[in-house]
């Protein structure tokens, strides 16, 4: 424990009066603080503009941006008592639940206006919904998948499945993995987002459609006993700890596009670098099927408003409403190749849409569902809606990174469930409002 | 005259402790405006015997000392031969010094991403490479970091290579004052090489080498990053090799919000600390005596 913590906790557990009229920078004189991650240059570039673009649209409210590294984003919030934060912040969307549990956000009804909240596809609404409010609101949503070189694909004589129902099933796909090593350069068939770190966020959003299509979930009702350790999740783990023979460990950072590897497990924002690269040869398809349907994650980066906003709710508005309109969707998904988090955003795309690059990710997000209830029709799955989150994640992202190291599938997830399970007792499972 | 520096000791160093001491008998979450409720010694309880908590922290004890007894005795002899070889007066030395020192510059951070480059598995890691081109390829690809039985060995060869400039710039400094009499003298005795060594130079340096062996002691109880990148964005390390206390207690507090556990692990790892402290001191001031 260093000094520095030692003190900040200090002053975090001295400002534990419950207290939520804080004071940001929310003066009369209509300036706004927003916080954001720093996400890739592009990302960082587009919202940087949208915020000068706001600022010089209208007289009445300045919004002032930092940009925080991504891999310090949640935890500085995390650590930020609620009277110091921005008016407006972003979140991933696994963490919201947590921030509303910590009352550092506020509900968004009467924040931001009806036309925009109506407007949301059902991905983002979803995402943004806890306890029946709306406490997050997002630009923009995510879908994961394959993508194939088909280049290299051809030269191993396999087709390649372009809607959800057509899915490799996961022998199908172990088969084509032996295939391709053959035929790609690397002699590695796949990149699995390795170099991105299975201890972190993206061990969870990436793994967890594997085990969500084998039949098997997270959590259900707040227990991990019998759920997260389930025959279903250790099947299926087992069989992606045993990719690892074929997977390119990506140290250059561009193992796909320079044609290295034949497939890769990664999400929409890769695509203006694959279309670039690839071009024609891009092929974009659904996650291996474990036997309950092709699966994949959603919810990305969203908006909220803070305690500090409640003093100048029209401010925050007016910034919100902003940043969600279809041009400024636009604007950012030209950057990121998300979805579109607006329904009329989304019928404009010149990615997503039918026949487009990108059909295949709005498709998935038209059949969404909560880890509580998967089906097999549903295909994009939003990560568990929990206050607990960040100790789900930080558990099984440890039991991923021991896995894909060769620990024993099972004791691995008999662990992470007990080190959750102890974490929900400790606090009565998140249920005190 | 002493009213400064105790009242900044008690500011950051004593108040926070007894904080910590505080913070460990409750539930203390990060971020969370509740109340903290009372949990007594249940933090305490689960460090030394709840079966996975208390089994990570002895584990991460353990790694802390192999690290300690590893690095210590190898750096700081290292560091002498180092210091040794650049005491040269001979043109050009100054370029050898600053790029044994240049390491120390860089922050442990950065060195674990570009060790992640040298150690990364497969073909594409520098090592692995190296390895199957000297040995025709009979020598296949290993997972340095993730490898339970290298991956602790591979974080001490980086931290080593990260160190060992800096206590060799102690030990020039310190080799520079030995008087140059006293080598004259030990070659007019006929004394080898060898012998001037054993017999001008270690008792010329030996206040130094003790206190370079406790600042690496020091520093070997505190390792945290290199281990923390590596293994949280990446780099593949296995995390149950090389765990540490303070990777421990940062994990618990950043990644969990439990304030209290790390507060708890910060406690017991304290009195630890204060323990081998004693006994170091011990040891070392019978040798000074």
């Amino acid at each position: 424990m260093t000094i520095g913590t030692g003190l900040s906790l200090a002053l975090i557990l001295s400002a534990c009066s419950g207290d939520s009229g804080g004071s940001g920078g929310g003066e009369a004189d209509g300036a706004i603080e927003v916080w954001a991650h720093a996400g890739q240059a592009a990302e960082s570039e587009a919202l940087q503009s949208l915020v000068d673009e706001f600022n010089s649209s209208q007289e009445d409210v300045t919004a002032e941006l930092t940009l925080i590294p991504e891999a310090d984003y949640t935890s500085t919030i995390q650590s930020t008592s609620a009277e110091d934060l921005p008016e407006v912040m972003e979140m991933d969307a696994p963490t919201m639940a947590s921030f509303v549990y910590d009352r550092k956000l506020i509900p968004l009804e009467d924040v931001v206006s009806a036309e925009t909240l109506d407007n949301r596809i059902g991905g983002v609404e979803e995402s943004g919904t806890y306890n029946d409010a709306t406490y997050a609101v997002g630009m923009f949503d995510v879908g994961l998948g394959l993508w194939g070189n088909k280049a290299l694909l051809d030269e191993a004589g396999i087709e390649a499945p372009t809607t959800a129902d057509e899915a490799w099933t996961v022998d199908e796909f172990e088969t084509h993995l032996a295939e391709l090593a053959e035929v790609s350069p690397s002699g590695k068939a796949v990149d699995l987002g390795e170099a991105n770190g299975f201890a972190a966020e993206w061990g969870t959003f990436t793994t967890t459609p594997d085990i969500w299509s084998a039949g098997g979930t997270l959590m259900l009702d707040g227990e991990a006993e019998g759920v997260l350790n389930s025959q279903q999740n250790v099947d299926a783990l087992e069989r992606w700890a045993s990719w690892k023979e074929f997977a390119d460990p990506n140290t250059s950072g561009t193992a796909f596009p320079d044609g290295e590897t034949a497939l890769t497990w990664t999400g929409n924002w890769m695509y203006p670098t694959f279309s670039e690269a690839l071009g024609e040869d891009l092929v974009l398809m659904p996650l291996p099927d474990f036997g309950q349907g092709t699966k994949a994650g959603h919810g990305s980066w969203q908006w909220g408003a803070t305690p500090a906003a409640e003093d100048n709710p029209e401010a925050a508005g007016a910034f919100l409403d902003f940043l969600l309109t279809d041009e400024s969707i636009g604007a950012m998904v030209e950057a990121n190749a998300a979805v579109p988090g607006s329904t009329s955003a989304l019928e404009q795309s010149e990615l997503y849409g039918p026949d487009k690059p990108l059909e295949l990710f709005a498709d998935n997000l038209a059949s969404a569902c909560g880890s509580e209830d998967v089906t097999e029709e549903c295909v994009a799955v939003a990560r568990p809606v929990t206050p607990g989150y960040p100790t789900v994640t930080s558990a099984f992202g440890s039991a991923l990174l021991a896995i894909w190291g060769g620990a024993d599938v099972q004791d691995e997830l008999n662990s992470a469930a007990r080190a959750i399970d102890s974490d929900f007792a400790d606090n009565d499972g998140y249920q005190n409002d | 005259m002493a009213a400064p520096a105790v009242s900044l000791l008690l500011l950051f160093v004593a108040v926070p402790f007894v904080a910590s001491i505080g913070f460990s008998l409750y539930n203390v979450r990060l971020g969370d405006p509740r109340d903290p409720s009372f949990m007594g010694l249940t933090q305490y309880v689960r460090i030394l015997t709840d079966p996975d908590v208390s089994g990570q922290f002895l584990d991460a004890l353990l790694h802390n000392l192999i690290f300690a007894a590893v690095v210590v005795p190898v750096q700081t002899a290292l560091a002498l031969a180092l210091a040794l070889l650049v005491k040269k007066n001979i043109p050009g030395i100054g370029i050898f010094r600053s790029l044994y020192f240049l390491p120390v510059v860089f922050p442990i951070a950065l060195v674990a991403i570009i060790w992640r480059l040298i150690l990364a598995r497969g073909d594409e890691g520098l090592l692995n490479s190296a390895l199957t081109f000297f040995s025709g390829g009979t020598f296949g690809s290993q997972d340095w970091l993730g490898s339970e039985l290298t991956a602790l060995a591979s974080v001490i060869v980086l931290s080593i290579w990260q160190g060992c400039g800096f206590q060799m710039v102690i030990l020039l400094a310190a080799l520079q004052q030995v008087p140059a009499e006293l080598y004259e003298a030990a070659e007019l005795d006929r004394a080898n090489g060898w012998q001037r060594f054993v017999h001008v130079t270690l008792p010329g340096v030996r206040t130094t080498l003790v206190f370079v062996a406790l600042y690496t002691t020091i520093l070997s109880l505190r390792v945290f990053d290199q281990i923390y990148v590596l293994a949280k964005s990446g780099g593949g390390l296995n995390e149950d090799a090389t765990r540490t206390v303070m990777y421990e207690a940062v994990t618990a507090a950043f990644d969990e919000n439990n304030i209290g556990r790390a507060s708890a692990i910060s406690v017991v790892f304290f009195l630890i600390v204060v323990v081998l402290s004693l006994i170091q001191r011990r040891v070392t001031t019978e040798k000074e005596g």
